[in-house]
């Protein structure tokens, strides 16, 4: 099986069907093209997009409905077709037909509290394997909206 | 924030190498370009804001994961 060296978790084993494409990378690392979906049960709901290309690029994101249940995705006609998805309308939990869809916000630390960037939440087309950092065209929601300290199992 | 008023057609400078044109005005947009020199990255707002948060999520997920850390001892 092929490996993964990660900063985060050591040596991770894989299989291709694991690796999620990032066609476009993520805005200020578009090199970076493929990545694992990690999500340990000691650390749910937390989801780690972790970098193949890079041992010690490891974003921390939560599923967008964990950070607001009533989020309204908003995703161009442009990253749709990154996604290979046609569907017109998705709802934050991923209502597309004939796919699986993920939906996570990355977060950060802003003054020292965690954030979470709902402006650009990630999709990620699961039956496709292909993920897209769609950035809102509107201004309904923050790239920095705080999030409470989240409960782990 | 200086604020200048343009009609379609009618440019303006920013220092010695960048220059904007409002192209078109139309009803609910406006299309405008930009010559800048390539090193000078011109980006809309949201993918500015996207670009610096990403950068910061990068260094932060070991700070994250301590605070995770501390939740979980509290409880």
């Amino acid at each position: 099986m092929p490996q993964a060296d990660t900063q985060q978790f050591g040596i991770i084993e894989y299989v291709d069907e694991d690796v999620i494409a990032f066609p476009l990378g993520l805005p200020a690392f578009e090199q970076e093209t493929s990545f694992l979906l990690v999500a340990p049960l000691k650390t749910k709901p937390l989801v780690f997009l972790q970098s193949l290309g890079r041992p010690e690029l490891c974003f921390v994101t939560l599923p967008l409905e964990v950070v607001d249940p009533n989020y309204q995705l908003s995703v161009s006609a442009e990253d749709l077709v990154v996604l290979s998805l046609n569907e017109q309308n998705l709802t934050a939990v991923g209502s597309a037909k004939d796919a699986r869809v993920l939906c996570l916000a990355i977060l950060s630390l802003t003054d020292s509290r965690p954030t979470a960037n709902l402006l650009a939440p990630l999709v990620v087309n699961l039956t496709a394997r292909r993920g897209v950092q769609a950035i809102r065209l509107d201004h309904v929601y923050s790239h920095q909206y705080p999030v409470e300290a989240f409960a782990c199992s | 924030m200086l604020v200048i008023r343009r009609k379609a057609g009618e440019a303006f400078h920013i220092g010695d190498s960048i220059e904007v044109e409002i192209l078109e005005v139309g009803s609910n947009q406006v299309k405008i370009g930009i010559k800048a020199p390539r090193e000078i990255a011109v980006l809309r707002n949201e993918v500015y804001l996207t670009e610096n948060q990403n950068k910061a999520a990068a260094t932060a997920a070991a700070a994250l994961l301590g605070r995770l850390g501390a939740v979980n001892k509290a409880k």
